[in-house]
């Protein structure tokens, strides 16, 4: 692994975190997606407790 | 460097905690063998119950308790580089504490107190129970008392300085306990103790159950926390990078520690003596307190992806493939998030109001908790064990290759055990039986996915003993290792914090005002309507 530059590394400790937010947004979006196909998906086609 | 006082204090307590560990592993793969029913000569209910009750306690109350008041004592202690404030408390702690798992083991074993490591009446355990845990939980006051005064010592020693992040969690997490263990204690002090030595005849029940959904939430955030506090200070130093933020990591330790306590209602969700007004408050907080988790979840990905790039990944994702995969606490913390999004993801099925209904009392429940503590929250006391074993004991970790393949087998045990406890409790089945052999086609179905579980279970049996072994061998080595806690550094140094994050003042008031508004009436209520109690059932 090449050495980074001073330079390089500032640019990185200063750049905004792109991988974490399209990680996060990832997770989030799929967390929403599955919770709406159990709430429709599952739940609800059950029916009323009787 | 550690002194030797709080070496001493931390191994006692964390060998404590990982016997406890190792026992309660044990029975967990006798109790889902004993369960599926594959096995005719094991089946006992009573043995099967007992073993429950056993599990439950020595994994959720003597590991977890006695593992944070190890780890408080060596965060404290490094990180405002400071002795211990009174040791001969910290040792009473420990003795009424030990002695008070001791009394409680006694009944849980004879099967005098299986009541599911649950206090809820009106099944009722042996006093002998009873009075241990609470001796237990009094021994882990004395250590809440011991890092509030470090702290404050700490802060009267250095005026306006921050109070390193590790300890502000640590001491966070003390006075969150305090909190959370009030309300079994309230319950176990005036309910069960009187009722378990036959001085009350009845108990109110409804009472009980509201004031154990005072702790039972919040109590595995006092579990969590640790895991937490590796995620934000130990993690990043050993990723090859940095802390995010230091202010959004304290931020988030403040929701989280004033969030987990007014929410303990979703666990009544289909109780009768709550209204659903009160239900509905505490669902919404229970959503709110999930905000620190993302944000935590954030910070440290932030932090791993700040340490990959300083490793030279490129790219979107190129800088997670940088990572030290072979570093056991950066394999810990990406396996220990992964299992909280999935465990994470079942929470807030819980917690939602209507869908609870589904998989109320099914064993989608024990599969999500689980998750979240056998596998998030556990797998970080390991990374936490794992690194400060060589530095407490002066000797190399006696197999870096074995701990690898120990959380790689935790995690994939984990996985096959909790994946078809999920569906299960989909497909219906009950939790808290001791059979699911009810020669029926429906109960047929359910046998594929037994069978997994105890594969599962075995996975992580073998991955109990790799790590208990681990360290044991640890101690056995003639090497010599010379390390110090190394704590991460955020990007931009903190020099200057507002009070309110850096003293928890303030938020003991907005938590009293909290837990007034959320739990004041539904208490009260019971004293001021006619109620009616119940006769003990049980032992």
């Amino acid at each position: 692994m090449k050495p980074l530059s001073e330079e390089e590394r500032e640019k990185i400790l200063n750049s905004p975190p792109v991988g974490t937010w399209a990680l996060m947004i990832t997770v989030g979006v799929g967390m929403v997606v599955a919770w709406l196909f159990l709430y429709y998906g599952v739940f609800l086609p059950r029916g009323a407790i009787n | 460097m550690i002194d030797v006082v709080t070496k001493k204090l931390a191994f006692c307590h964390l060998w404590v905690a990982f016997g406890a560990f190792l026992l309660a592993c044990f029975m967990g793969e006798y109790q889902v063998l004993e369960r599926s029913g594959f096995i005719p000569a094991i089946e006992s209910p009573s043995v099967y119950f007992a073993s429950v009750s056993t599990h439950g306690v020595l994994m959720a109350f003597v590991l977890t308790t006695f593992f944070i008041m190890g780890f408080g004592y060596v965060v404290a202690t490094t990180s405002l580089k400071q002795p211990i404030w009174n040791p001969q408390w910290a040792w009473a702690g420990f003795g009424i504490s030990s002695f008070g798992t001791v009394l409680a083991a006694i009944p849980l074993l004879t099967g005098k107190a299986s009541v599911l490591y649950t206090f809820y009446p009106p099944i009722i355990g042996h006093w002998m129970f009873y009075v241990g845990a609470t001796l237990l939980i009094v021994g882990s006051w004395l250590w809440c008392v011991i890092m509030i005064m470090m702290m404050r010592e700490w802060k009267q020693a250095n005026p306006g300085a921050p109070v390193p992040l590790a300890m502000f969690a640590t001491a966070g997490n003390a006075l969150l306990w305090l909190w959370t263990s009030a309300g079994v204690a309230l319950e176990v002090l005036f309910q069960l103790i009187p009722m378990a030595l036959g001085w009350m005849d009845t108990l109110d029940p409804g009472l009980a159950r509201t004031l154990f959904a005072w702790t039972l939430h919040p109590i595995v955030y006092f579990w969590l926390i640790p895991a937490y506090t590796a995620f934000y200070v130990l993690v990043p130093k050993q990723a090859g990078g940095y802390l995010f933020s230091d202010e959004i990591a304290r931020a988030a330790f403040v929701v989280l520690i004033v969030f987990a306590l007014p929410i303990g209602f979703h666990h009544l969700y289909m109780d009768p003596e709550q209204a659903k007004g009160w239900k509905l408050l505490h669902g919404v907080g229970t959503f709110v307190v999930s905000l620190p988790t993302f944000i935590t979840g954030f910070s440290v990905i932030a932090s791993l992806e700040i340490a990959g790039r300083l490793r030279g990944g490129k790219g979107l994702f190129g800088w997670i493939g940088s990572l030290p995969w072979r570093n056991p606490m950066v394999l810990s913390v990406i396996l220990a998030l992964l299992m909280l999004i999935l465990g994470g993801f079942g929470g807030l099925v819980n917690a939602s109001y209507a869908m609870n209904a589904m998989i109320h009392n099914t064993a989608w429940v024990p599969g999500h908790f689980h998750l979240i503590f056998a596998g998030t929250t556990v797998i970080m006391y390991f990374a936490i064990a794992y690194y400060l074993w060589p530095i407490m004991a002066g000797k190399p970790l006696f197999s870096k290759d074995m701990a690898l393949v120990q959380l790689w087998t935790w995690f994939i045990g984990m996985t096959i055990l909790t994946t078809p406890w999920h569906v299960l409790g989909l497909l219906g089945q009950p939790r808290r039986i001791s059979g699911v052999e009810y020669n029926s086609l429906l109960t047929l179905a359910w046998d594929p996915y037994e069978l997994a579980m105890i594969f599962g279970g075995l996975v992580m049996l073998g991955s109990a003993c790799l790590f208990v072994y681990n360290l044991a061998m640890t101690h056995r080595s003639q090497e010599v290792f010379e390390g110090e806690i190394e704590y991460a550094e955020p990007i931009h140094p903190v020099t200057d914090l507002p009070e309110y994050l850096n003293d928890f003042t303030l938020w003991n008031k907005v938590i009293a005002g909290l837990m007034a508004l959320s739990f004041g009436v539904p208490i009260l209520q019971f004293f001021f309507m006619k109620t009616f109690g119940s006769s003990a059932w049980g032992f």
